[in-house]
């Protein structure tokens, strides 16, 4: 073993990026650990869970598992999402299984307790006997759904579980900022727009390796005959974000030479600019003149993660032909990069690897993320 | 669905079946005839079930039934 590997500290991990190791194997490989750190970087912050297009109609309401907790997201009559305890408040059962449509109240299958989709209990039959509908001591005003903390931003739902957060829209000013010339109606591409890549790895390596461009001339050497490393730039935002962002996007044409619309009223920046941000904890964003993407990242299990992809156009209706091959392109590079982020995991099994040493030139994004997850565990740790 | 059900065993089966085959609508019918059929808190008992399966399915009877429960004493007036 190399004399200069040794066990580091989160201290050494938030040390300037010349001087830095990176989290150690811990936060990859032991429950115990990554128990406190998904405390510190899922549950006290603003994470994602989905996006509005898994329900798209009024009524839709979809199940999921976030930390454990048993959510339920729900599109109410009026076209908001909203996000529930997805448990009942008589017996704590779990209310909807499956995904599908509430198409009148929120039915218990259990004792038939109702809520409307705004989360009021509505009905509690024979809670005071056979036939007897009410109790004095049952005050359903008290008692309708509990809410989870969620915010919507690009389609994105966004629960901050501790619910004690600073408002979404104050934390990441910053790149509602940047990206303030992209605020406008954007369009889910539908079933063929939408896959998922289960990938043997901690959640964070997919942030890590997203965040930065050095990688691309080795695991996408597709990429180098129009999109060279010198042709990108870094995005750093302590604590919020960071990424790469490129000077030559080129648009897709199918073969009359059509392209995507693009989204109206942008700069000429983006003439040929694109920007691909991790913005923190879990969501893998991209933009462009003519489609935008979002990948949500699933913690499965420490060493399990489950994307999400979703690619979004200006417009409602687009070539069915470009947009399948466009989610191809991007699903053929996504799947490019599963080698190593799951090289990556299993490497963090080698006894005492000090999380490695960043190149300071090329690495910078990835550092900002792990000297977040380092602040916030370290932070909480001393709570 | 029809509920013209002529008698108690039919309207069980029926009932049956359409608990087994989750036709929720079928249910608010059948258990408002049985409600009808019946009186005092059996009555109110299966008009609950008719309520809680319009609720479910979104049904326009639902405000409907809720004030006969209203009516009936079974059921509060504000929630």
């Amino acid at each position: 073993m190399a004399d200069d590997i040794r066990f580091t500290g989160l201290e050494d991990v938030q040390a300037p990026i010349a001087r830095a190791h990176g989290l150690p194997n811990s936060h990859y490989t032991d429950p115990a650990t990554i128990a406190a750190e998904n405390r510190a970087v899922l549950e006290t912050t603003w994470a994602a869970i989905g996006v509005g297009a898994d329900i798209p109609e009024a009524g839709d309401a979809k199940p999921i598992t976030f930390l454990g907790q048993p959510l339920l997201v729900l599109r109410d009559d009026a076209g908001a999402v909203r996000v529930f305890q997805n448990i009942c408040r008589h017996r704590g059962m779990i209310l909807v299984a499956e995904p599908r449509n509430i198409e009148g109240a929120i039915r218990c299958p259990y004792h038939s307790w109702c809520y409307a989709k705004d989360g009021r209990l509505v009905a509690t039959p024979h809670v005071g006997g056979p036939g007897q509908n009410a109790h004095p001591g049952i005050n359903r005003a008290t008692l309708g759904l509990v809410p989870v903390r969620s915010h919507i931003w690009r389609d994105i739902v966004f629960v901050n579980l501790s619910g004690d957060a600073a408002p979404f829209a104050e934390i990441h000013a910053d790149l509602i900022q940047r990206w303030a010339e992209f605020d406008q109606p954007m369009h889910h591409g539908g079933p063929d727009s939408t896959f998922t890549l289960d990938i043997a790895t901690n959640w964070k390596l997919a942030v890590e390796n997203y965040c930065e461009s050095y990688h691309l001339p080795w695991v996408h050497p597709g990429l180098n005959s129009y999109s060279r490393l010198e042709d990108h730039y870094h995005i750093e935002q302590p604590g919020r974000y960071s990424g790469q962002g490129s000077y030559v996007y080129r648009q897709l044409k199918n073969e009359d030479g059509r392209t995507f619309p693009d989204f109206p009223g942008l700069s000429a920046h983006w003439d040929t600019g694109a920007e691909y941000v991790a913005l923190y904890p879990n969501v893998l964003l991209g933009v462009h003149r003519d489609h935008a993407y979002a990948i949500i990242l699933e913690q499965v299990a420490h060493d399990q993660t489950r994307e999400h992809i979703h690619i979004y156009y200006p417009t409602a209706t687009t070539d069915e032909t470009l947009r399948t091959r466009n989610a191809k392109l991007w699903k053929d590079v996504f799947i490019e990069d599963i080698f190593v982020v799951e090289g990556m995991q299993r490497g963090r099994a080698a006894s005492g690897f000090d999380g490695g040493r960043f190149s300071p030139a090329m690495d910078g994004p990835t550092h900002c993320f792990h000297s977040w997850v380092a602040g916030r565990v370290s932070a909480m740790a001393v709570e | 669905m029809s509920v013209a059900v002529a008698d108690r065993a039919t309207l069980d089966a029926a009932l049956l079946m359409a608990h087994e085959i989750g036709d929720r609508a079928a249910l608010v019918a059948l258990y408002t005839q049985a409600a009808e059929d019946a009186g005092g808190t059996a009555a109110a008992f299966y008009l609950t079930h008719a309520y809680v399966f319009a609720l479910d399915v979104g049904a326009d009877a639902a405000p409907i039934l809720r004030a006969r429960l209203i009516e009936m004493g079974a059921e509060v007036a504000v929630t």
